[in-house]
């Protein structure tokens, strides 16, 4: 593998008391689209601030193509940001904010109109060049913002949830907007978001975040197939999460069922945590079974049914099926051994929070 | 962890600097309202005696009352008319609304002197006498729009759906109001008002222009306070209002909370909890410290009022001309009720009597502004069977006031004295500078920043026109010219143009030369004694003659209580009252009977009662006619212009 | 129909406006048109050309353009010291630095005599330290100074509620796109605090231009400003009509200032409360 564009070692931070950042490290390969997950204030976007330059770590080191930029102030660094909530100049025109980074540089005239015209094209917001920034509306804005950006042909481009103050429609549609310019680019996109969708659409590796630490990274697959812990598999997608009796390699019991399943080395009779996703769980004929249990809560969701049924010890599985069982009906719930995910119980809560990076 | 970088220093250092510029001044008038001495460099010890004299004080009491009462008041109308309309315009079409809107900012956008004099003319124009109501509406009119604009926003964030929402379940529009959109905005109501309050505490310009008869501010008692002189009870008086605004503004503005604003973090619970506690004690304080104002402003309203004066009399005098007790006493004799106020010069108390702003009963102007008045009708003939006392009066200043008042039946003098030199014997040593004795001395560049001019038309160009050897009553236009000319020349070497204050800037050794009235000599000379001055004061009459002037009691024309006011003046002639008020204001008077009850000493003192006789060259001032007024005064803005 | 019910409440306040604004603006312009006789002539606005009168207007517009420089150059940096280090808006920092302004404006002025005057407050230190004296009581410098410290609060106070409203991001942003110290304040920072920068002069401008107060205060009547001039025609001179007509020669300064706030300051964001 090649050298890291980007290596974060050993980064901590804190705010007033609170600790943002522990002892974080992070390598991103150059043209790679890396997206940071997690909910609101698991440190991602302080993260995105450090490698920036907004915010300094209080230890640690960001290192840029094996130089060490730490303490190198935003406007000297190779790689520009796209704000949340885009942060376009309100007193400039859109040419004015698209120049502004190439203008600080003194680039030509010519060479600054040409750049404007072909980052507009690139944005599909040809000739806008003398509209005020207020006529625009957010997701025009949020073009302009990455146009404004992409001029100065920066190795890496930042987002922060750039898409966030879009409605669902815009949303997709920039999805599919971000892949390509990445793609037409050919930069480093490290992008931040708390919506699992985003980060599955468009990311090569997704870095789960929590309270500080990073929870696991790897490709969208990996993290949504084989979540590493429960947080990880609650955050990305739904899930059934249950308390488990490892008896041993190969065979796991789930509410006094015994289930087949394909992870081995767990020990022999040890508490485990069970993920299951909705959408692999079949129901079958009670008597089919490996569980039984009664459906006791059905909603049509479009291309799929959503059902809740219980089991006799009371757990309520979320069960995702094409096929409908009725309010009422007892079923039998079958699930094949490799969509059983097996993780170990967090010690403490503690723990859980530490995850991986211990 | 952090460094303490470079930047941060000087950006510690800027600040720091900004607060120093910013609270040197009133900390230096706290530490000196403690000061035992009224030197403002030399420290002579802790002392509270400013404080209990500021207590003691009845002007700065009433002040300090009328002010409260002002402000609670006016903000208290505005807020209430302010709401609604802002309700209303917030309802309005875009053109109608920023019309209003336009018109609102009016008073806020303009100069407070332009609005104070456009209130005045308006009132006057309308014959509303000016007095506490013309200054309460002044004070509403430029209160609402502060209210407006603070409410305004408050509407604009409210949602009709809100208000719509209640409609829909079932309240009644006026229900609607009160129980969705008043508490909605009622955090911009509340803000208004205090705004309006502290506007209305701090207004000074527009008070000014539209108070009347014996209605004074704190602002306004400080301003006539400060020109006349600094008292250290006026330390005591900033150091009081700095406390308590401090006091005030920390618990209704400072929020602990606030500054947290910086992390990103906002930390849940705890923080909410915090924040809602602090508020609720603000809300109480401010509860509390409100109805405290209610209680205060209202007791002492009803104390004033609940004894109606049918019986008054409007008394327009010159600053500390009266002994204080005298008016108490005639109050207890009379059972008249006394409104008292002040002016500084004669040119300023004319028009108000000419505008009938203020419907005096006695006024007590110098000779020519008698004469003018006169002429012009302003005056009422007084009825001297109600002023037996009149037979006090000594013959000889009589007869000197047929100058101004031919035939004796307009004014009666009061107090009578001539206009001088004070040098400081110190001063005039140090700097080998001549003893003054002639006008002309006051034109000796030795002098430079050292002179005290008066700062009065006819005083200022009495004193050149008098070096030169001319009448101080000429109307001779190349007189005057000449005299304009030898005062612009003077005024590289005046410190500055004072009226009341010669005196006490002379005490503090500020200058080594003034012109003064000769009544100011008996309470200098007791203040350098008291004061265990280095120097003494002395005064002359300079060689070229001077100015004798008499300052008499007149009746105006359209007085509402002249009855009243002959009792006043009457009174005022009465042997011991006229001692009583000789003893406090120190000028000469020409009460014949009063002055045979003074010691020897002080009767025979040449400054205070020189020999008329042996003044030379002496002359009265007469009026010139509104013409040749104007053109002193015009003359004399080119010399202050100049 | 209930709109128009709502907009019967603004009907006092109307009535109010017509009574004590606009009627009294427009006995101003009457008074000023006029004559004693109460005859039409435009010689109380013309006579702002008459040597003394043009040179007070003049020297107060020198003295209260100087004083409102000052306090921008003064209360910029201050503003942006304090909206940089983050501290909130009601924070006692912030309020620290505005607390003068409630302080009564004549005891303000009255502090500096004290400390400005021959025998005053520095004097005194100064002579203890054998240093030459101060001599700027009664000169024009002592009525800027006295300008500066009065109206100081007025421009912090607009700038620092504009810049507060400027989004953090922005700023990054330019820094982002390579922007260094200088190039963010010429670039961003000034442009976007336009609308308190030209409230605040106009919050010092205005009272400065027009003041007579800290001129007699601190200039020992010496000094003559236009403000002096017709609080004297109004108090002493007993010449209304003249006093109207130079105050209608003010009133321009304050329309053009009325313009350009409603030019600059559309959304009423900088204004000092």
């Amino acid at each position: 593998m090649s050298q890291p564009l980007i290596d974060l070692q050993h980064i901590s931070k804190k705010f007033d008391d609170t600790l943002v950042l522990d002892d974080l490290c992070l390598s991103v390969r150059e043209n790679s689209f890396v997206t940071l997950l997690g909910p609101s204030g698991c440190g991602k976007t302080t993260t995105l601030r450090i490698i920036g330059g907004f915010e300094s770590p209080d230890t640690g080191n960001v290192i840029f193509a094996g130089n060490d930029i730490t303490k190198l102030p935003p406007n000297k660094r190779q790689l520009n940001t796209v704000f949340q909530k885009y942060a376009l100049f309100p007193h400039m025109s859109i040419a004015e904010n698209i120049a502004f980074g190439l203008k600080i540089k003194k680039k030509p005239k010519s060479y600054i109109d040409d750049k404007i015209r072909y980052a507009l094209k690139l944005v599909n917001l040809d000739g806008f060049e003398h509209r005020s920034v207020d006529s625009l509306s957010g997701g025009q804005q949020q073009r302009i913002a990455i146009a404004r950006a992409i001029v100065n042909e920066p190795k890496v481009l930042l987002l922060d949830e750039p898409l966030g103050a879009l409605d669902l429609k815009l949303r997709q549609d920039m999805q599919y907007e971000l892949i390509r310019l990445k793609n037409e680019l050919g930069i480093t996109f490290i992008y931040v978001t708390h919506d699992q969708e985003e980060a599955l659409t468009m990311s090569d590796t997704i870095v789960v975040m929590n309270q500080g630490y990073i929870q696991q990274m790897g490709s969208p697959e990996q993290i949504y197939n084989e979540p590493e812990n429960a947080f990880v598999a609650d955050f990305i997608g739904e899930s059934n999460i249950v308390d488990g009796l490892m008896i041993h390699d190969e065979l796991v019991e789930i509410c006094g069922a015994k289930f087949a399943c394909v992870d081995k080395g767990f020990g022999t009779n040890q508490p485990v945590d069970v993920v299951i996703r909705p959408e692999d769980i079949d129901l079958v004929r009670p008597e089919n079974g490996t569980l039984q249990g009664v459906v006791t809560h059905l909603i049509f969701k479009g291309v799929h049914y959503e059902m809740e049924v219980t089991t006799p010890d009371g757990f309520e599985w979320l069960v995702h099926s094409t096929d409908m069982a009725p309010v009422g009906e007892k079923v039998g719930i079958h699930v094949d051994p490799f969509d059983i995910q097996i993780m170990n119980k967090p010690a403490s809560e503690d723990e859980e929070a530490v995850g991986v990076n211990e | 962890m952090k460094r303490y970088s470079l930047k941060q220093f000087f950006q510690d250092f800027y600040l720091a600097l900004i607060l120093i510029f910013l609270y040197i001044p009133i900390l230096t008038m706290i530490v000196l309202s403690f000061n035992n001495t009224k030197s403002r460099t030399l420290w002579g010890g802790f002392t509270l005696k400013w404080y209990e004299q500021m207590l003691q004080d009845q002007a700065i009491l009433n002040a300090l009352n009328n002010t409260l009462l002002i402000a609670f008041v006016s903000a208290l109308i505005a807020t209430v008319i302010g709401t609604a309309s802002a309700i209303g315009i917030n309802s309005m079409k875009k053109l109608p609304r920023t019309v209003l809107m336009g018109i609102n900012n009016i008073p806020i956008l303009n100069s407070e002197i332009v609005t104070g004099i456009s209130l005045m003319l308006c009132f006057i124009a309308f014959g509303i006498s000016l007095g506490f109501k013309t200054v309460l509406i002044a004070h509403i009119t430029f209160n609402i729009p502060y209210v407006i604009l603070s409410v305004m926003p408050k509407l604009r964030q409210t949602s009709r759906y809100t208000y719509e929402a209640a409609l829909d379940l079932g309240a009644s529009p006026l229900q609607a109001f009160f129980k969705v959109v008043f508490p909605d905005i009622l955090p911009g109501i509340l803000s208004g008002f205090l705004m309006a309050f502290t506007m209305s505490l701090d207004d000074f310009i527009i008070t000014h222009f539209t108070r009347g008869a014996g209605i004074d501010t704190l602002s306004t008692l400080i301003y006539s306070e400060v020109r006349r002189g600094i008292k250290p009870s006026m330390y005591a008086l900033s150091a009081v209002i700095f406390v308590t605004v401090l006091v005030l503004l920390l618990i209704t503005n400072f929020t602990p909370e606030n500054n947290r604003t910086g992390s990103p973090q906002g930390n849940d619970a705890a923080l909410v909890r915090k924040r809602n506690r602090s508020a609720r004690i603000r809300k109480g304080v401010l509860g509390i410290a409100s109805a405290a104002v209610i209680f205060i402003v209202g007791f002492s309203t009803y104390s004033r009022y609940s004894v109606s004066h049918s019986n008054e009399l409007y008394v327009y005098n010159w600053g500390e001309y009266i002994d204080e007790s005298v008016i108490e006493q005639f109050e207890e004799e009379t059972g008249i009720h006394v409104v008292y106020d002040l002016f500084e010069t004669n040119e300023e108390m004319y028009p108000v009597i000419e505008a009938g702003a203020v419907q005096y009963d006695a006024v007590c102007p110098s000779d020519y502004m008698i004469q003018k008045m006169a002429e012009n009708g302003l005056l009422a003939e007084i009825n001297f069977d109600n002023v037996p006392n009149i037979k006090n009066i000594d013959p000889q200043f009589l007869e000197m006031s047929r100058e101004f008042d031919p035939e004796n039946k307009y004014s009666v003098p009061y107090t009578w004295g001539t206009v001088g030199i004070l040098y400081n014997t110190k001063l005039i040593k140090e700097r080998n500078l001549p003893v003054p004795e002639r006008w002309s001395d006051l034109w000796n560049p030795a002098y430079e920043k050292e002179i005290l001019m008066q700062d009065s038309v006819r005083d200022a160009f009495m004193v050149a026109l008098k070096s030169m050897g001319y009448s101080m009553n000429t109307e001779n236009p190349d007189e005057l010219e000449l005299a304009k000319q030898k005062l612009i020349e003077q005024k590289p070497l005046v410190q500055a143009y004072v009226i009341d204050q010669v005196r006490d800037k002379m005490i503090g050794g500020e200058a080594a030369v003034g012109v003064i009235y000769s009544g100011e000599m008996l309470y200098i000379q007791e203040e350098v004694k008291n004061q265990n001055l280095d120097f003494s004061l002395e005064y002359v009459i300079p060689e070229e003659g001077t100015n004798l002037w008499i300052d008499s009691w007149v009746i105006p024309a359209n007085a509402r209580n002249k009855e009243n006011a002959e009792k006043w003046i009457d009174f005022l002639c009465r042997p011991d009252i006229a001692l009583k008020n000789f003893e406090y204001i120190t000028y000469a008077t020409p009460n014949r009977a009063a002055k045979e009850l003074l010691e020897p000493e002080l009767r025979n003192n040449q400054a205070i009662f020189p020999d008329t006789e042996k003044l030379e060259g002496c002359e009265v001032y007469r009026y010139l006619g509104d013409e040749t007024d104007a053109v002193y005064n015009s003359l004399w803005k080119e010399v202050k212009s100049n | 129909m209930r709109q128009n019910m709502k907009r019967l409440l603004a009907g006092p306040y109307v009535l109010w406006m017509i009574g004590f604004t606009i009627i009294p603006l427009l006995l101003v312009v009457y008074y000023g048109l006029t004559d004693k006789n109460g005859t039409f002539t435009f010689a109380n606005v013309l006579s702002i050309s008459t040597p003394e009168h043009m040179k007070a207007l003049l020297l107060s517009l020198v003295l209260s353009l100087i004083s409102t420089v000052i306090c921008l150059l003064l209360a910029y940096p201050l503003a942006l010291i304090l909206r940089k280090r983050g501290i909130g808006q009601g924070s006692f920092v912030v309020f620290i630095f505005i607390l003068p302004m409630w302080m009564n404006f004549l005891l303000r002025t009255l502090a500096w005599q004290t400390l400005l005057e021959k025998n005053g407050v520095i004097n005194g230190i100064l002579n203890i330290l054998h240093l030459p004296n101060l001599a700027i009581i009664n000169t024009p410098w002592a009525i800027i100074l006295g300008m500066v410290y009065n109206f100081l609060p007025f421009m912090i106070l607009p700038i620092y509620n504009v810049m507060i409203k400027i989004d953090d991001n922005t700023i990054n942003a330019a820094r982002d796109l390579g922007a260094g110290t200088l190039q963010t304040l010429f670039y961003i920072w000034i442009p976007l605090s336009v609308p308190g920068i030209i409230s605040g002069i106009t919050m010092v401008f205005v009272p400065a231009l027009t003041t007579f107060v800290i001129s007699s205060l601190l200039g020992g009547s010496k000094i003559l400003l236009i403000g002096n001039v017709i609080e004297q025609e109004f108090t002493r001179g007993s010449n209304w009509n003249l006093g109207s007509g130079l105050s209608l020669v003010l009133m321009i300064f304050i329309l053009i200032s009325m313009a350009l706030i409603a030019k600059y300051d559309k959304e009423g964001e900088g204004t000092a409360f």
